[in-house]
């Protein structure tokens, strides 16, 4: 089959409740996605792994566990860029990492542990970080381009 | 993730996805389909039935709701019970189901004569799914309603 390249912007979304085991629902349907635009499958591990971290933080702080509350996520795709934004209610907001300590000084003790994943989510993916949000909630985006 | 017990006082647990209308992109809704129903319980026999209706409903709805516009999306919700899984497939109804398609059981021997083959999903459909609606979506596009039932 001809996969479409450069040419058509491809979008989809999905969302799920907060409650853990959901988030792995959610990245094998972003995977499958990632798939049909011509990922690799060493590309797509790193992807499912990136994005099953983002979405665990979107279930354990910026929704607190309450599977009424959804965690969406969208996946557009334009050009050679694989764009997903995980969006969540903002029960807790991003502060930060804050020290921003290494890998090494955290597994020392000598700085917190929190942050783990987004160090993690930033070595799999070509971009990512939280992006300014309107509606209270957090909005994590991470990025892959197509290598051709 | 846990499977709700049917007395206890809950939340329904739903998955949505919307997904654009070309070929291929079915292939996003059974994967999430049978992600979930594995973790829900169902044996592997099961979960490949659930495959092939959910691919069988939105190609439907790709090709013939949609006709494959890709900017027109398809609505997959899925919806997890305390006795089974029950998937929603909507597409825009950009063309309407004709109502025999959805009744009639196609005959073999009838498709021996005709070039055109097709025209078994709906069949295949009912004849995997334990429970299977077809109906008009809110947004005016045609729904597929299909449930499975989880044996324990």
């Amino acid at each position: 089959m001809i996969i479409a390249m450069n040419t058509a912007t491809l979008s989809m979304e999905l969302s799920f409740p907060s409650e853990l085991g959901y988030e792995k629902v959610a990245r094998d349907a972003v995977a499958a996605f990632a798939r049909r635009l011509g990922f690799d499958r060493e590309r797509i591990e790193d992807l499912k792994t990136a994005l099953g971290e983002a979405c665990i933080n979107a279930i354990e702080h910026g929704n607190g566990h309450v599977p009424g509350l959804h965690v969406a996520v969208s996946c557009i795709c334009e050009g050679e860029r694989l764009t997903i934004e995980v969006h969540d209610k903002g029960l807790n907001r991003y502060q930060g990492i804050g020290s921003g300590a290494a890998i090494d000084v955290k597994l020392q003790g000598l700085a917190p542990l929190r942050g783990m994943g987004l160090m993690m989510i930033a070595q799999l993916v070509d971009e990512a970080g939280f992006t300014e949000s309107h509606d209270g909630g957090n909005h994590f985006r991470l990025s892959l381009y197509r290598r051709v | 993730m846990t499977i709700p017990n049917s007395d206890a006082e809950y939340t329904e647990r739903v998955i949505e996805l919307r997904l654009p209308s070309r070929l291929g992109y079915e292939k996003v809704a059974m994967d999430a389909a049978s992600s979930l129903a594995r973790r829900m319980g169902f044996g592997s026999d099961r979960v490949d039935a659930l495959r092939t209706a959910v691919s069988e409903a939105v190609t439907n709805a790709i090709e013939h709701g949609n006709e494959q516009d890709s900017a027109m999306k398809v609505m997959v919700m899925l919806m997890v019970r305390p006795d089974g899984l029950v998937i929603s497939v909507a597409d825009q109804g950009r063309k309407q189901l004709e109502h025999d398609k959805t009744a009639a059981t196609p005959r073999i021997e009838d498709t021996f004569n005709k070039e055109d083959k097709g025209g078994w999903g709906i069949w295949l459909i009912r004849e995997l799914m334990d429970e299977v609606e077809f109906t008009t979506a809110p947004t005016g596009g045609n729904q597929v309603r299909m449930v499975i039932h989880l044996e324990r």
